[in-house]
C-alpha cells in the first residue's frame, strides 16, 4: 500500500486512541482512574468526543447476573385435615 | 272415660296409700319413677331414674308380699310401657341412699332390651331385603322404563336403612343392575334415584367394592355430564368416596376420562360441591404427570384460580389449594397457573385466619415463583410479602423469602418497589433473628444481592443494609461451618455492596477482606485438586469455581477503596490473581483482570503484577471476545507501561488493534493497514517513548509483527457480547 496514498493515522495516534477508548470503557465500567490517566482524558478531548458515541451501550460489568432459585422440585403431601 | 275413671281411682289409691304404710312418694302417679324418653323421641332409652320410696314398717311382715310382687318390681323395671296406669307397686328400698337390686339392674335391662330391639327390626330389613333382592333386580333390568322408575326409587329407600343397605351391596347383580340403569336411562328421576343409590352404597367399603366391580366409575363418570344438579352431586360425591377408599378407583376414573369431565365443573357455582370436585382432582394429580397436564389441556389452571379469586368458603380454598400446589411443581403448568393470576390470587389468602390455607398458600407461591420474575401486577403480593418479614414462625420465613428472592430476579420493577417499600430492613431483621437457618439465610441473601444491583434504587439499597446494621450481621455468614450457598450469595452481596463508598469502611471492619481472601485461596485450591472444568467440583451444590469468581468480584470492587486496595494487596494476593489470568472460565478472568486493573492504580502493585509475569496471559486476554476481559487487561497493560520504552508500547498498541477495533471493520482496516506498513517504524515526530528497542516477548507475538499475516488467533467473526 502507497503511504503517502493511505489515508488514517500513526501509529501515535492509534495508540492515543486506543488508550482514550480503553479508558472511557474503565469509567462506563465504574472504575477509577489515576490522575495521570485523567489528565490523559483531558488532554485528548477531541478523541475522547469522538470515541464516545462509539462506545457499546449496554451495561458491561453489573456483575453476576442475578438467578432464580428452584423450589418446586418435587411434591410435599400435607396431611390431610 | 273408662281410662280416665280408672286413672283417677289409680291416683287416690296412690294417696291413700301414700298415708298409710309409705312416706314418700313411688312414681306411679307423679312419674317420679318413669322412664324419659330421649329429645328425639325414640320410644326406648335408658335415662337413669331411682325409686324414692322407703320402707319402715316391720320387715317380716312385708317377706310374703315383696313375694308376691317381685315379678312387678322387675316387669316395671325392664317394661314400664307394659304398667297399667295406677299399678301399685311394693317397693323394697329399705334405705333411700341404697338402691335395691331391681333399681339398679334397670337401666342396664333397659339397654339390653333395646339392643335385642334393633336387632330383631335388623334381622326383619336384612330378611326383608334378601328376599327382595332377586325380584327387584329382575324389575331393573325391565324394559319398561316406568318399571324401572318404580324399582328404582324402591331400591333407594332400602339403601337408606343399614340393615337393607348391606343386603343389596351384597349382591353384585343388583348392583349391575343399577349400574346399567343408571346409563342407560333417559329418565331423570330414574337417573337420581340409581345416582342414590350408589352414593349410600358408597359410604361403605363393601358397597365401593361392590360398585367398583360392577363398572360403577364409568357410569358415574358419564353422570358427570348430566343436567341434573342432583345427579351431578350423587356423582361427583360417590367418585369422591371410591377415589378416597377404593384401591384402583383412581385408574379407572383417569381411564374413564374423569379429570376431562371434571375439570369443566369448576365453573359451577355450589362450593361445597366444588370443595368436593376439586379434592379429587387433587386425588387423581398428586403424583402423577399425566392427570396434570390434562388438567393443563383443559383449562384447570384458569378456573382453579378464579374459585381463589372469587370465594370466601375456607374449605373450598384449602382445598383448591392444594390442587395448585400439587400442579405447582409441573413446569408445564406453572406458567399458565402465573398467566392466569395466580400468583396474585394466591397472595390474598396468606394472611387469613386458616393456617393450612395460609401454609398452601405460601409453599404454592414459593413453587410459582420461579416462573413469575416477568409477571406484572405484583405489588399487592410483594406488599404482603414484606409484612409477613417479621413472622417468628422459621418455616413461613423460609417461603416468604424464597418468593420474595425469586421476585426481585432480574426485575427492576421489583426490585425498587421492595427497595422503597422498607424491605431491605424487613429482610436484615429477618436475617438477625434466624440467620443461622439456611432456608432464610440462602433466599434472605439471594433477596438483598438482587435489591442493591441492576436497578435505579439500588444505591438507596445498599446503603440502606448498612443503615439498618446489616453489614456485620452479613459478613458473619461467611464464618465456618460453610454452607456454599449461603457464602456464594454472601459474597454477591458483599460485592454489590461494596459499589457503595459509604460502605467501604464497615466492610472492612467486619473484616471482610481477610474473610474473602482465604475463602478464594481455599476454593481455588479445591478447584486445582480436582483437575480440568471437566471434574468441576461441587459442594453443597456449589461449584468452587463459583465461589473462587465470586470471592474475586468482590475483592475486585472492595480494591476501588484505595485503603481496601492496601489491604488486598498486602495479603499477597497478586499472585493468585496473576494466575486466574489462566482459569478457563471467563468470569474469573474478568474479575482477575477486574481486581488487577483496580491495584494497579498504585505503582508498586503495578510492579508486582509485571513481576508475577502477568503481560502475557493479559496480552492474550486482549483478543477475548469479552469487552470487560479485554478492557480490563488492555487497563492493566497501560498501567504497568507507563514506565516502558516505546516498543512496549507499541506491541501493546498492535494487540489492542485487533481487539478494540473488531466491531469497527472499516476502522479496523485502516488501522491495520497503517500497522502493517510500518513494522519498525520509528518517525522523527514520534513521541519518545516509542523510540526504545523492542521489548522481548514469546515466539507468538513476534507473529504479529510480519508484514504480510494476521496475526494469529484473531477473530475476524464478530461473535455476540457475553454480557458480563
Amino acid at each position: 500500500m502507497n503511504r503517502e496514498e493511505a489515508p488514517g493515522k500513526s501509529p501515535e495516534e492509534m495508540y492515543i486512541q486506543q488508550k482514550v477508548r480503553v479508558l472511557l470503557m474503565l469509567k462506563k465500567m465504574g472504575s477509577n482512574l489515576t490522575p495521570n490517566e485523567e489528565a490523559f482524558l483531558r488532554n485528548y478531548a477531541g478523541v475522547v468526543h469522538s470515541q464516545m458515541s462509539q462506545l457499546p451501550q449496554h451495561n458491561i460489568d453489573q456483575g453476576a447476573e442475578d438467578v432464580v432459585m428452584a423450589f418446586s422440585r418435587s411434591e410435599t403431601e400435607d396431611r390431610r385435615q | 272415660m273408662a281410662m280416665q275413671m280408672g286413672e283417677r281411682e289409680g291416683v287416690v289409691k296412690v294417696t291413700e296409700w301414700q298415708k298409710t304404710y309409705y312416706a314418700g312418694d313411688s312414681g306411679i302417679q307423679s312419674g317420679a319413677t318413669t322412664v324419659r324418653s330421649d329429645d328425639d323421641g325414640t320410644e326406648y332409652s335408658s335415662k337413669k331414674y331411682t325409686f324414692t320410696t322407703t320402707v319402715t314398717e316391720n320387715p317380716a311382715d312385708l317377706e310374703s308380699q315383696y313375694t308376691m310382687t317381685r315379678a312387678q318390681r322387675v316387669r316395671a323395671a325392664m317394661f314400664p310401657e307394659t304398667m297399667e296406669g295406677g299399678t301399685t307397686i311394693l317397693s323394697t328400698q329399705l334405705d333411700s341412699s341404697q338402691q335395691t337390686n331391681v333399681q339398679k339392674l334397670a337401666e342396664p335391662s333397659q339397654m339390653l332390651k333395646t339392643a335385642i330391639i334393633h336387632l330383631i327390626n335388623y334381622q326383619d330389613d336384612a330378611e326383608l331385603a334378601t328376599r327382595a333382592v332377586p325380584e327387584l333386580t329382575k324389575l331393573l333390568n325391565d324394559d319398561d322404563q316406568v318399571v324401572v322408575n318404580k324399582a328404582a326409587q324402591i331400591v333407594n329407600q332400602l339403601t337408606k336403612k343399614e340393615a337393607s343397605r348391606r343386603a343389596l351391596m351384597q349382591s353384585p347383580q343388583m348392583v349391575a343392575a343399577v349400574v346399567r340403569a343408571m346409563q342407560n336411562t333417559g329418565d331423570m328421576e330414574t337417573a337420581r334415584a340409581t345416582a342414590s343409590i350408589l352414593h349410600n352404597l358408597s359410604h361403605q367399603r363393601e358397597g365401593l367394592l361392590s360398585i367398583f366391580k360392577s363398572g360403577g366409575i364409568p357410569a358415574l363418570v358419564r353422570m358427570l355430564s348430566s343436567p341434573m344438579e342432583s345427579v351431578l352431586f350423587y356423582a361427583i360425591t360417590t367418585l369422591h368416596n371410591l377415589l378416597l377408599h377404593q384401591e384402583g378407583a383412581k385408574m379407572a376414573v383417569r381411564l374413564a376420562d374423569g379429570l376431562q369431565r371434571m375439570v369443566p365443573l369448576l365453573k359451577k357455582s355450589n362450593h361445597k360441591f366444588l370443595a368436593i370436585t376439586t379434592d379429587c382432582l387433587q386425588l387423581l394429580s398428586y403424583g402423577n404427570q399425566e392427570s396434570k397436564l390434562i388438567i393443563l389441556a383443559n383449562g384447570g389452571p384458569e378456573g382453579l384460580v378464579q374459585i381463589m379469586r372469587n370465594y370466601n368458603y375456607e374449605k373450598l380454598l384449602w382445598t383448591t389449594s392444594r390442587v395448585l400446589k400439587v400442579l405447582s411443581v409441573c413446569p408445564s403448568n406453572k406458567p399458565a397457573i402465573v398467566e392466569a393470576g395466580g400468583m396474585q390470587a394466591l397472595g390474598k389468602h396468606v394472611t387469613g385466619s386458616s393456617q393450612r390455607l395460609s401454609q398452601n398458600c405460601l409453599w404454592t407461591l414459593r413453587n410459582l415463583s420461579d416462573a413469575a420474575t416477568k409477571q406484572d401486577g405484583l405489588d399487592g403480593l410483594l406488599q404482603v410479602l414484606i409484612g409477613l418479614l417479621s413472622t417468628d414462625d422459621v418455616n413461613m420465613l423460609a417461603c416468604v423469602t424464597g418468593i420474595l428472592s425469586n421476585l426481585t430476579c432480574n426485575n427492576a420493577r421489583n426490585k425498587t418497589y421492595v427497595t422503597q417499600n422498607n424491605g431491605v430492613e424487613a429482610l436484615i431483621h429477618a436475617l438477625l433473628r434466624a440467620g443461622e437457618k439456611e432456608d432464610v439465610a440462602e433466599p434472605a441473601t439471594c433477596a438483598l444481592r438482587h435489591l442493591t444491583s441492576r436497578h435505579p434504587e439500588a444505591e438507596l439499597a445498599q446503603n440502606a443494609v448498612r443503615t439498618h446494621y446489616g453489614i456485620p450481621a452479613i459478613v458473619k455468614l461467611l464464618n465456618k461451618p460453610y454452607y456454599w450457598p449461603v457464602v456464594k450469595a454472601v459474597v454477591g452481596l458483599i460485592r454489590n455492596l461494596a459499589l457503595c463508598p459509604a460502605n467501604q469502611a464497615p466492610l472492612r471492619d467486619a473484616d471482610a477482606i481477610p474473610k474473602l481472601v482465604n475463602l478464594l485461596i481455599n476454593a481455588h485450591q479445591d478447584a486445582q485438586k480436582h483437575g480440568s472444568a471437566s471434574q468441576q467440583t461441587y459442594q453443597d451444590g456449589v461449584r468452587m469455581e463459583e465461589i473462587v469468581e465470586g470471592c474475586t468480584g468482590a475483592l475486585h470492587i472492595m480494591a476501588r477503596d484505595p485503603m481496601s486496595r492496601g489491604v488486598i494487596a498486602d495479603m499477597n494476593t497478586i499472585p493468585l490473581f496473576v494466575q486466574l489470568l489462566y482459569s478457563p472460565v471467563d468470569n474469573i478472568k474478568r474479575v482477575a483482570a477486574g481486581v488487577l486493573c483496580e491495584l494497579a492504580l498504585d505503582k508498586q502493585s503495578a510492579v508486582v503484577i509485571d513481576n508475577e509475569g502477568a503481560c502475557a496471559p493479559l496480552m492474550e486476554l486482549l483478543h477475548s471476545s469479552n469487552e470487560g476481559i479485554a478492557t480490563y487487561a488492555a487497563a492493566v497493560l497501560f498501567r504497568i507501561s507507563e514506565d516502558k520504552n516505546a516498543d512496549y508500547k507499541k506491541r501493546v498498541s498492535v494487540e489492542l488493534t485487533h481487539s478494540l477495533f473488531k466491531h469497527d471493520p472499516a476502522a479496523w482496516d485502516m488501522a491495520h493497514s497503517n500497522a502493517m506498513m510500518d513494522p519498525g517504524y520509528a518517525p522523527e515526530d514520534l513521541d519518545p517513548r516509542f523510540a526504545m528497542p523492542a521489548y522481548g516477548y514469546d515466539p507468538m507475538q513476534q507473529d504479529l509483527d510480519m508484514a504480510d499475516d494476521y496475526p494469529q488467533g484473531f477473530d475476524s467473526m464478530q461473535r455476540p457480547y457475553d454480557a458480563c
